[in-house]
């Protein structure tokens, strides 16, 4: 992930199971386009652009609509042909370094 | 288009009524700034931004703040400081560069007012480099930092590192039957869905070794002598193209290879936001329409790369990028 600035605040740390069973949604500060190689996503609040490269920028999109970061694995999976177990360590990762950034926040909303 | 764009004349205060970068302008008559439109087209809703010579009125709006400044830019050579641009509300932006002098942008841009430089003859040259583009990006637009010339009712950008050769394509392109629409930021607006080019300041600034190279008959085509700065001469154009829908913009970077032109397909995003004018303005608003603005020009395959070497003929260069044009309209 490229961006501006690496200063960073820091984020309950969650077990993998528990930010599986998270529902994530962009904040209404952060907006993103997407281009043929890289999705930017700019945080209105501190003003810092970042980049995903196309497949975390899909990953992004897929979690904005899931119910939970988990229920995002299995569309993912298909869309990629890869095992399910990379998926949802990419995804992970990329769960975590967006939230870290405050690109994502967790919500409160009933996850079913 | 030669129609004016009039307004009122404040009172007791001598204006004169110009366009540049989407804006109406009313200008003090003391101020002179050559280069600049007179269309009635511009983007940016009434009023028009007024430009005033007033050091005092700019001093006492400054010295009665009661916050401290934000420094929002500096632009540095070396240790020395070129450019300051410093926020408070509700003062606005301060603009100072050296050798020129100070220049205060109310914070909805519709008022610029000039502290000069004692002794500084140019002084004026900061508001079509600077300062009106900044007031432009406050005012809704987003300022690229490219040669603009119009060419068959499209507009041309060119866009580079300083040196990169801009103004040297912009005027092989003004001599190969364009009209210039900045040397150095063009200002551009989106509008239902389509990207607009304003005219910024039609001054051209060539190396006095270039522009001794031409023809008489092509230093004409560029306009009217208008002096030197520096190692640059200037040419004024007492006429401006009106806006014009985005063309393309052209990409410069340096090559060892044959000049090259290639229209591109996955072009950078970041590339793109670092060829946007202004740095000062961080508002939500402002940055959310630069990434439109970018991803408009992306999106509707406006980016080009430009690949040179350096020292290539500019003319050349300019008839590569009218033959590229025409297979890519096509």
């Amino acid at each position: 992930m490229r961006e501006q600035s690496a200063d960073m605040p820091t984020v309950p740390q969650l077990s993998d199971q528990e930010l599986l069973a998270t529902r994530v949604r962009l904040p209404q500060h952060v907006v993103h386009r997407s281009f043929v190689a890289e999705t930017v996503v700019l945080n209105l609040r501190t003003g810092k652009y970042h980049g995903l490269n196309p497949t975390a920028g899909r990953m992004l999109e897929v979690l904005d609509v899931a119910l939970t970061v988990g229920d995002a694995v299995p569309e993912l999976t298909n869309e990629y042909g890869v095992e399910r177990e990379q998926i949802e360590r990419d995804l992970l990762t990329l769960t975590r370094g967006l939230l870290e950034r405050e690109l994502i926040v967790a919500t409160d909303d009933d996850a079913g | 288009m030669t129609t004016p764009v009039e307004d009122p004349p404040r009172a007791g205060r001598e204006e004169y009524s110009r366009t540049a970068f989407g804006l109406a302008l009313a200008i003090d008559a003391r101020i002179s700034l050559p280069g600049l439109g007179r269309s009635p087209h511009t983007a940016a809703d009434d009023p028009p931004s007024h430009v005033r010579l007033d050091p005092d009125e700019l001093n006492r709006r400054w010295e009665a703040l009661t916050t401290t400044p934000l420094r929002a830019r500096e632009l540095r050579f070396g240790e020395t400081v070129l450019l300051t641009v410093d926020f408070a509300e509700p003062a606005g932006y301060l603009m100072w560069a050296d050798g020129f002098g100070r220049i205060l942008i109310s914070p909805d841009g519709t008022e610029l007012l000039c502290e000069p430089e004692p002794g500084s003859n140019g002084w004026a040259n900061i508001l079509p480099f600077q300062a009106l583009p900044l007031a432009a990006t406050i005012r809704g637009l987003e300022v690229m930092h490219a040669s603009g010339v119009v060419l068959d009712d499209g507009a041309v950008l060119v866009a580079g590192p300083p040196g990169a050769g801009k103004s040297s394509l912009a005027a092989a392109l003004v001599r190969a039957g364009g009209q210039l629409l900045s040397d150095d930021a063009v200002a551009l607006q989106l509008r239902d869905g389509a990207l607009i080019a304003h005219a910024g300041s039609t001054v051209l600034q060539l190396r006095a070794s270039e522009g001794e190279r031409l023809s008489a008959d092509d230093r004409a085509a560029l306009g009217r002598h208008a002096g030197t700065v520096g190692e640059k001469q200037r040419y004024a154009n007492d006429s401006t193209p009106d806006p014009a829908p985005l063309a393309g913009l052209f990409l410069l970077a340096h090559s060892d290879e044959q000049p090259a032109v290639e229209q591109l397909a996955a072009v950078d995003p970041f590339e793109l936001i670092a060829s946007t004018f202004n740095l000062s303005v961080r508002s939500p608003a402002r940055l959310q329409r630069q990434l439109e603005v970018v991803s408009a020009i992306a999106a509707d395959k406006l980016a080009h790369r430009l690949r040179v070497q350096p020292g290539v003929n500019a003319t050349e260069l300019a008839a590569m990028i009218q033959a590229h044009l025409a297979v890519v309209v096509a």
